[in-house]
């Protein structure tokens, strides 16, 4: 279908079978394609966001470029996954958890496309900033919250995989270091241009990348309150942490084993 | 909502659907069903239902054949009557007074609780005469009286504009959905508390079914209405409460937005989402 390699498949096998129970076959298959879609895309992003933090660090253009490219994929896909969602909603009318998980995907395939122009926007930044070196101002704050939103990125696919919503909980309260991270590596980057003013277009062209990579993992959280829509029907989306967990407590009957504070 | 939810100017309030948080505590009850329990001979077909059907509202049964929905439904009219083996436990209040007491006259009980099945069933009659019928026979000679209700029925309907200028013509030469909103219309003449539709529009093309589920929508203000489908597209869109029922239970019964779109009970989400079998 898409130019996608071999090696892109989805990072774990699909779990659950309550997708292959329909009376009609052929809706089993369209709602298994679609999902396996859109696990197939996450990974083509996830790696897109790994791609380009590398690219940055290492000062690798090329990489940069080929990645650059790849969004093009992406975008497309995101067409074609939620043309596939109209019509299936068209077709089949769907209810009850057939229609959440459509509703679902269709919602998740925006914020990974958004996600692949995050890691492009870095990508450009990487070939802005590749003469400047390796040991620029900053790059250590990008690689640690770059590791942070990788992993996020990484375990919210594996969630959608597996419908495992303490997972997704756990990456929409990970959403929240990240925030963290972020202010302070900004104060720091802050303080160093006030310092050396000749710095100034390198730091700000930092501070942009960790704009995208902050962006990264509010998308990630995204994803965690669509999948959490999807399993238990209730829309978490602009709701605290605290309200989060008590939806995912109660879809999983309290088993969530969490000891850290929500807020 | 309070004016916090106003944000320059625009009223979020009013954008939400107007009945989209519909709850069966807040309503006024018109029918109430208590234990009930129907047999045909040995064989139980309802296994004690219990529930309150809104006034002014839409009430759909769903469920596989045989689940009992039509069994259900026939016994809010009586007319399970008519079949001799059939024998009934428990209660059945309309508002609040025991339909299956003795003392009730099953045929002012009949005029209350109007019916209208899957075939179109006019009587072979001008199409004045079919809809005049139960006035008729409730005694009212009156022609005014009678020209009024016939117009008002026909309108109720959505009929009058098409059948205006052929009154007199036999009802057997319409189309039959246009037969199937006569029958709607002789129901409603004699001014029912409650509409019982059996699989209305299953016998109809896709127009003429939407022009009943809009009739439907439009008669709920004067109405109650309970309509028995097989067609989930239809409970969703035309109903306000959705029953679901399976081998003579009565399995999960709310709003129709939350049933279509989160259902509580396993059964029910494999019904409407095409899992059983």
């Amino acid at each position: 279908m898409w130019p996608v390699s071999a090696t892109e498949k989805p990072i774990v096998e699909l779990e659950n079978a309550n997708y292959s129970t329909h009376i009609s076959q052929q809706f089993n298959e369209e709602l298994e394609k679609i999902r396996t879609q859109m696990l197939t895309m996450g990974g083509i992003v996830e790696r897109q966001v790994s791609d380009a933090v590398e690219a940055l660090l290492t000062g690798d253009v090329e990489l940069a470029e080929q990645s650059r490219r790849i969004d093009q994929q992406t975008n497309a896909m995101e067409l074609m996954i939620d043309e596939q969602c109209t019509t299936t909603i068209a077709r089949r009318q769907p209810a009850a958890s057939d229609l959440r998980l459509i509703v679902s995907i269709s919602r998740a395939v925006a914020d990974l496309e958004r996600i692949g122009d995050e890691a492009t926007r870095i990508c450009k930044m990487a070939i802005e900033l590749a003469d400047s070196g390796v040991n620029q101002r900053g790059f250590q704050e990008v690689r640690h919250i770059g590791n942070l939103v990788r992993d996020m990125v990484k375990d919210i696919l594996t969630a959608f995989a597996r419908n495992d919503l303490e997972m997704a909980y756990r990456v929409a309260k990970q959403d929240k270091n990240v925030d963290q991270e972020y202010r302070t590596a900004m104060r720091s980057l802050v303080t160093y241009m006030m310092e050396d003013a000749r710095a100034i277009s390198n730091v700000l062209n930092v501070i942009w990348v960790l704009r995208s990579l902050e962006r990264i993992g509010d998308h990630a959280r995204n994803l965690s309150e669509h999948l959490i829509y999807q399993v238990s029907g209730t829309d978490v989306r602009h709701q605290s942490l605290k309200q989060m967990k008590q939806t995912v407590q109660e879809e999983s009957e309290g088993s969530l084993q969490d000891e850290g504070n929500e807020e | 909502m309070t004016s916090e939810a106003k944000t320059h100017a625009i009223d979020i309030a009013s954008m939400q659907r107007g009945e989209s948080n519909l709850n069966l505590a807040d309503e006024e009850i018109t029918l109430q069903v208590k234990d009930l329990r129907l047999s045909y001979g040995d064989k139980e077909a309802l296994h004690g239902i219990n529930m309150d059907i809104p006034k002014n509202r839409v009430t759909a049964f769903i469920g596989p054949s045989g689940c009992g929905k039509s069994t259900l439904l026939r016994c809010f009219n009586r007319m399970n009557d008519l079949v001799d083996s059939c024998s009934i436990t428990g209660q059945l209040l309309l508002d609040g007074d025991n339909i299956y007491d003795r003392t009730v006259n099953v045929a002012d009980l009949r005029r209350r609780v109007g019916m209208v099945f899957q075939k179109p069933n006019p009587f072979p009659k001008s199409i004045y005469e079919n809809v005049a019928y139960g006035l008729r026979i409730q005694g009212i000679n009156k022609k005014r009286v009678i020209d009024e209700t016939v117009e008002w029925a026909l309108r109720s309907a959505a009929l009058w504009d098409e059948v205006k200028d052929r009154l007199h013509e036999s009802a057997l030469g319409m189309s039959g959905g246009q037969q199937q909103r006569l029958v709607i219309a002789r129901t409603v003449a004699v001014k029912p508390e409650v509409l019982l539709l059996d699989e209305p529009a299953s016998a109809l093309d896709p127009i003429s079914t939407l022009k009943i589920e809009e009739l439907i929508h439009e008669l709920k203000n004067d109405f109650t209405i309970v309509i028995v489908t097989h067609n989930m597209q239809q409970a969703a869109r035309v109903s306000d409460y959705t029953a679901f029922m399976y081998m003579g239970d009565l399995i999960e019964f709310g709003a129709t937005d939350t049933l279509f779109t989160k259902p509580e009970k396993k059964q029910t989400e494999d019904y409407i989402t095409g899992r059983y079998g």
